[in-house]
């Protein structure tokens, strides 16, 4: 499955001003949170993105993208009707191709030599199946993400079959439905903040918009879970950090993890120390 | 060989009865099998299996081995495998008896202590099993792991956190019918049991809605849990039934369950998860774990309301409103799908869980069926096998989680289930009673196969079927029949006690009245008494209704004295609930009872220092007094309730405490000087205690005459010709309240009709007159019979004799009232510490235990509070009284003039038999009373092999001299254990000597010269030691609510005569037969099942 066009949403008003952060990378450069992961998308070899906006920013996302806005695609959601709906917009973008999916507000960091987004590509060349990145997560924080029902795919390490999906569900759900063989007690497979979705994902999600009230807002879980029953779904897990910038302390953590990987490392952790003392 | 019956893979020899295969084994071969069945349970990894040795172990050391020891050696049991007993660390005790065992062979001591150990290492087994079973529960783990509020995982829902347009909170209520369990489930609901035999744990559990009958207007669930977000990071909590309300700042107050009344509301905040209980002595901060679930500032609100249904409805009223208040936090975290509505069977399921979980973090423990008012209408709720996903798998046969079928409306059509409603009446008749002992004796005669039960159990079963055929045919007339043959078949063949007099006459007078169209019977929980169902022909139903309520009063007024009642009973209006428990979101407003609580508390504090919401509050009850039906006359209670007339037990009034107390020759002199005593230390539970520097040995043989193994020519028909010529009278010690048997509940353990015996319920009078009817019968000649009674006990037992002719008791039926009265004192804090911490304690499972000492902390802290050694008053003035020790009964019958009478009716008396109320054994032997007289000593006291069970005093040789030492006065606890022989206190009196001791003669007597009576007494009195004792009170109030208070009473001791050597005392060993004593209706089964029972019958004449 060749993977060619990334969708990424960022349309939610509250945390629309996430993407347009100003961060040092792990080169030392200073760049937007926007620029950091479109740099990640396009160096994966994916060819063209498109941005899910709230109405009126444009201008904004245009100027946070930088050297990246050419090869952006800005799509506005009007109204705030959820997170399916924003996705369902990009109907036209994505035509009839599989599309990788990210959230605006998250920024990725690899542990390996291969960044996160080349990881979940790299997958969906070789197989044929929705793709969701997922990280084991504690549940205490599985309020926050999109948690799935998996095993272990017979043969890998990292790569799961995926039953059902729930969005953030409580732990008593989660341990009654969404224990993983093989992950330590209290830990789940939680939503990475990146898919490979079919177009059909769009179609589904087109088809549910027909069939509810226009006000009502619409998720993507529902979508996921069709997906799951109609078809492989895989898990992968990625090896990297994902940080979301939305969380309390989210921006700093990004901002320590990219600077302790990077050229300022020293000087990161001598005004850690400096603070520390 | 017994280990056959446990591991069988044939059904047929696994459910063999222990008895049976018992039946015809020597008592070498029982030892080996008990020492088999031990080698056994230690190697088997089936916990089951297990289970069931220590049942069979427990039974062949109380039942089997027992009667093939008599005449062996007597032995005694080691005072450090009691220790371990006590710490609950059975294995060990076990160990230490086994090895006594060993090196002194067996014997009826070791025996008793063996059977005690298996017994509890068997129920501990299981608990444990439970225990791990709700922690181990899919959906239950996470809590259990969460050990900081940083990890907290949930959240509460946001439609809670938004504030309603004019600045309230939203409240979401959720409503919750009770259950009735329509077919009595042989209380095979019982955890143990389901996961024994899964098979045969089946109920049909029925939703409903109640109102009281004449008091509420329409039925409605009776179970409301409402819960809000407050702008306070404290948990608040109210029970508005209980008006309890408390506001937690601290993680340590969540877990302290007995602080307060809120211990149930408690258990669902950790069940639910809202604190879960892996936090519990992490010392986080409550306020840091709130605003992870809420943000920072909030709290939660939590109110219970169970609309004032009373306690020991037998409906499962608390566990329901347990499931009720954590249904509402599950949902307001997320953990449900809806917020509002009724719950998927998937979350109702979760919430048994957390319901189970809840019990046993409250250190309560209900049957699984106990939640069933969270599903809907009737549903059949099955045992079920453990499968391989199950944690209980490879271990026990079931699972600890049931399933539901609720049945629809093709299978009991609505016009059965409107048939059913047309003809039961629902009632609670008032009596309040522990059902403990009754779910350990089911569960050990089912473990043990027990031959009647198991088969009865069969029978239940199959009633069951029936039932269910009935109810779906709507033929309620066969469902009434069912349930009685049910009712007078299996549960009383299981347990005998389910019955009582106060049920047999309300069932007999209901007959009587109604005829044919009553239709059956049918009994609620664990034993009869409390919540019952009548059902009659739906044309008769109302006026069945207002008659039951006539009869149960009159019979509970009849009864009150004998039977404990703890509230006048009630009959109750019902519907079935079609929808279990469901949720709403509502318009802000709390019960009206909820306000009575807050409204003065908020009142009191300054304007400037209430928050917004209380703000909120006051306004919103003042516009909802104004406005709203609900709140129509809270005002006016409102004020009734901050300015409450005063109640005053010191005015005279004739059932006053002033009165009772110059009634009944209260000595407020000795009062003040035992008050004083206590307060400075000289008097105390320690200073009851001999000096440490004692030598207490066990005595000689020589030192008593063995009855049972040694007899003298020519004692009998000493004995038979005494009898004949009229020389000995009875003495029965009739004056106290059966604190045991009652657990302080203050009727009169005389008139209570505690077991049917030659096909009647009995009176402990009863027996020892029929007792004295059989002597005089066999010599001819009748026995005079004194009971002596007390300001408790007097008028109760004058108005039962009179109203039941004496019994017809042909001879001289006399009773003796007490002459004298003590005034109950709060206790010192000295000796509630010494008591329950410098006391060796039977330690409690973790969970009880832990429930245990928080309530412990809380009454030291009242004592303190009400004053320690004041005047305790705050109870009925009979509950205040207390008698002052049984040393003062003979010189009663001397005081009152009752011997003085008796002599002028027989003056050739000689003799007196004085024995306990609850020694059923005792009767005028003619064998014992020959012994006696040949011995020519002035007392003779009767004596038994010690058991286990038997504390309290004993035989002992001080220095150097042999004399009875009262339990409270060993100089430490292990001196107990070395004696030998137990105190029955029954004692045949020479009146001649004892008037000696006193310094009197019977002239003096006859003349009834009162001045020199009393003075003699007081200086025999004076000789004797004072002791001061800690007795269990009951305090009644709400709506069937019981508080249970230590206060503190001195008392005389018969037994201390022993001390004095002018007394000339002589001691007899005599079976246990004759001298146990029945204290604790937990013996009952017991007592049944080794032939005591049948023993007592055998020298009754009824």
């Amino acid at each position: 499955m060749n993977v060619t066009k990334a969708v990424i949403t960022s349309a939610n008003p509250v945390d629309k001003h996430l993407p347009l952060q100003t961060l040092i990378d792990s080169k030392g450069e200073t760049r937007t949170a926007l620029q950091i992961l479109l740099a990640e998308v396009f160096s994966a070899g994916l060819e063209a993105a498109a941005i899910v906006i709230p109405p009126g920013e444009e201008e904004r996302y245009q100027l946070a993208a930088g050297p990246y806005a050419e090869r952006l695609t800005f799509i506005e959601q009007k109204e705030a009707l959820g997170y399916g709906h924003a996705v369902s917009l990009a109907a036209e973008f994505v035509g009839e191709a599989p599309f990788l999916l990210l959230v605006g507000d998250h920024l990725f960091r690899s542990l390996g030599e291969t960044s996160c987004v080349q990881q979940i590509i790299a997958l969906a060349k070789s197989e044929n199946a929705t793709i969701s990145g997922v990280q084991p997560t504690h549940e205490s924080q599985l309020h926050l993400y999109g948690t799935v029902a998996a095993t272990l795919r017979a043969g890998t390490q990292h790569t799961y079959d995926v039953s059902s999906i729930s969005e953030k569900p409580t732990p008593t759900l989660a341990e009654q439905e969404l224990i993983v063989p093989g992950l330590r007690a209290g830990h789940y497979l939680c939503f990475f903040g990146m898919h490979v979705l079919p177009a059909k994902a769009i179609d589904h999600l087109l088809a549910r918009l027909e069939t509810t009230s226009p006000s009502e807002k619409i998720g993507l879980t529902e979508t996921l879970n069709f997906l799951a029953d109609n078809g492989e779904y895989l898990a992968l897990r990625i090896d990297g950090q994902r940080f979301n910038l939305g969380e309390r302390y989210g921006l700093l953590r990004a901002q320590l993890a990219l600077s302790l990987a990077g050229p300022h490392r020293d000087e990161v952790m001598a005004t850690i120390i400096e603070l520390l003392a | 060989m017994l280990s056959e019956l446990i591991i069988s893979s044939d059904a047929s020899v696994r459910d063999t009865a222990l008895a049976k295969a018992c039946e015809n084994l020597s008592l070498a071969q029982l030892l080996i099998e008990a020492d088999e069945l031990d080698q056994f349970r230690r190697q088997s990894d089936n916990l089951y299996h297990r289970v069931r040795a220590l049942f069979f172990l427990h039974a062949l050391h109380r039942f089997h081995l027992p009667p093939k020891l008599m005449g062996d050696s007597v032995g005694q049991i080691p005072f450090e495998g009691h220790q371990h007993l006590l710490e609950r660390r059975f294995q060990e005790a076990i160990e230490t008896f086994l090895t006594t065992q060993k090196n002194e062979g067996p014997g009826d001591a070791i025996s008793s202590a063996l059977a005690s150990a298996y017994h509890q290492l068997a129920f501990q087994t299981l608990a444990d099993q439970v225990r791990k079973s709700v922690r181990t529960v899919r959906g239950n783990q996470w809590m259990f792991r969460m050990g900081h509020p940083a990890d907290h995982p949930l959240r509460v829902r946001p439609e809670l956190l938004t504030p309603a347009a004019d600045g309230s909170s939203p409240i979401l209520l959720e409503r919750t019918p009770v259950r009735m369990d329509l077919t009595h489930s042989a209380w095979s609901d019982i955890f143990f049991l389901g996961m024994d035999f899964p098979e045969g744990a089946k109920v049909i559990n029925v939703s409903v809605d109640l109102g009281v009958h004449g008091r509420d207007s329409e039925t409605a669930p009776p179970v409301e849990a409402y819960l809000r977000i407050i702008d306070e990071p404290v948990i608040r909590l109210t029970s508005v039934d209980l008006k309890a309300t408390a506001t937690i700042d601290s993680l340590g107050e969540v877990f302290d369950f007995a602080k307060d009344y809120l211990g149930l509301l408690k258990a669902a905040v950790i069940a639910a998860g809202i604190v879960p209980p892996g936090i519990e002595g992490s010392g986080q901060k409550l306020s840091h774990l709130l605003e992870k679930l809420m943000g920072p500032g909030r709290g939660i609100e939590l109110v219970s309301s169970v609309n004032n249904i009373p306690k020991g409805s037998r409906l499962a009223v608390s566990t329901n409103l347990l499931a009720a208040l954590i249904g509402v936090l599950m949902r307001a975290t997320g953990q449900t799908q809806s917020l509002t509505g009724p719950l998927e069977e998937n979350e109702r399921r979760l919430v048994l869980a957390r319901a189970i979980l809840g019990e046993w973090i409250g250190g309560s423990g209900g049957g699984w069926q106990d939640s069933g008012g969270v599903w809907p209408g009737i549903k059949l709720i099955s045992g079920e096998q453990a499968g391989p996903t199950d944690p209980e798998h490879g271990i026990s046969r079931g699972r600890l989680m049931p399933t539901h079928h609720v049945f629809d409306e093709n299978e009991i059509p609505a016009s059965a289930r409107q048939a059913l409603q047309d003809s039961l009446v629902l009632v609670h008749g008032g009596m309040a009673q522990n059902v403990g002992p009754i779910l350990e004796m089911v569960s050990e005669k089912y473990l043990l196969r027990s031959e009647k039960e198991w088969k009865a159990r069969q029978e239940a079963l199959a009633l069951l079927e029936e039932l269910v055929e009935a109810l779906k045919k709507g033929d309620i007339q066969a469902l009434g029949n069912a349930t009685t043959r049910n009712f007078y078949g299996p549960l009383q063949t299981i347990i005998p006690w389910a019955t009582n007099l106060f049920t047999e006459t309300l069932i007999a007078r209901v007959f009587q009245h109604f005829g044919d169209d009553f239709w059956g019977f049918w009994m609620l929980g664990g034993m009869s008494g409390g919540g019952m169902g009548f059902i009659f022909a739906p044309h008769r139903k109302a006026e069945a209704q207002a008659k039951l309520a006539e009869l149960m009063l009159s019979e509970k007024q009849r009864l009150e004295k004998a039977l404990p009642f703890a509230m006048d009973p009630v009959v109750y209006d019902f519907a079935i609930n079609p929808n279990g428990t469901t949720a709403e979101l509502t318009d802000g407003l709390l019960p009206p009872d909820y306000y009575q609580i807050h409204v003065p508390l908020l009142m009191r504090k300054a304007q400037p220092r209430l928050t917004q919401l209380q703000r909120k509050d006051l306004s919103r009850y003042h516009d909802a007094c104004l406005n709203h039906p609900r709140f129509q006359g809270s005002i006016n209670q409102l004020f009734n309730s901050v300015l409450p007339k005063e109640q005053d037990n010191s005015q005279p009034g004739k059932d006053s405490l002033t009165s009772l107390l110059i009634q009944n020759g209260f000595d407020r002199k000795l009062h003040e000087s035992i008050r004083e005593d206590l307060l400075n230390g000289r008097l105390g539970l320690s200073q009851n205690r001999l000096p440490s520097s004692t030598d207490l040995q066990d005595v000689d043989p020589d030192d008593l005459f063995d009855t049972t193994t040694q007899t003298s020519a020519g004692a009998q028909q000493l004995g038979e010709t005494a009898l004949r010529n009229g020389e000995v009278a009875v003495v029965t010690l009739a004056a106290g309240a059966g604190s045991r048997w009652t657990g302080g509940a203050g009727t009169c353990k005389a008139l209570n009709p505690f077991a049917p015996l030659a096909g009647n319920f009995r009176t402990f009078l009863e027996v020892h007159l029929a007792k004295s009817r059989l002597i005089g019968q066999a010599a001819q000649k009748t026995v005079p019979h004194l009971f002596t009674t007390s300001f408790l006990t007097h008028e109760p037992t004058r108005a039962f004799l009179e109203s039941v002719k004496n019994y017809h008791y042909p001879g001289p039926l006399l009773l003796s009232p007490g002459q004298s009265v003590g005034l109950r004192m709060v206790p010192t804090e000295r000796d509630l510490r010494f008591a329950w911490e410098e006391t060796a304690q039977q330690r409690l499972d973790e969970q009880q235990q832990k429930v245990r000492e928080s309530g412990r902390a809380a009454l030291i802290n009242w004592a303190k509070q009400s004053g320690q050694a004041s005047d305790y008053t705050d109870n009925l003035p009979l509950q205040c009284l207390h008698p002052v020790g049984h040393f003062f009964e003979i010189p009663n019958l001397i005081l009152n003039g009752t011997l003085k009478k008796l002599l002028e009716e027989r003056p050739q008396l000689k003799t007196l038999l004085l024995h306990n109320i609850d020694t059923l054994g005792a009767n005028l032997d003619p064998t014992l009373l020959g012994l006696h007289r040949q011995s020519g000593q002035g007392l003779t006291f009767e004596v038994i092999n010690r058991r286990l069970e038997d504390r309290g005093g004993g035989l002992a040789r001080v220095n150097g001299v042999p004399r009875l030492v009262e339990g409270l006065a060993m100089p430490d606890e292990e001196a107990e254990f070395n004696l030998t022989y137990y105190n029955t206190l029954t004692t045949w009196i020479d009146i001649d000597q004892f008037l000696f001791l006193l310094g009197l003669t019977r002239t003096e007597i006859l003349e009834n010269n009162t001045p020199l009576i009393q003075g003699a007494l007081r200086r025999l009195a004076q000789r004797l030691p004072t002791y001061i004792t800690l007795k269990d009170v009951k305090k009644r109030w709400g709506h069937g609510q019981e508080d249970i208070f230590p206060v503190t009473q001195f008392e005389k001791l018969w037994g201390d005569l022993t001390t004095l050597p002018e007394a000339n005392c002589g001691f007899f060993a005599v079976s246990r037969l004759r001298g146990q004593q029945l204290k604790d209706p937990a013996q009952l089964d017991g007592w049944l099942r080794d032939g005591s029972a049948k023993h007592i019958e055998s020298i009754c004449s009824w």
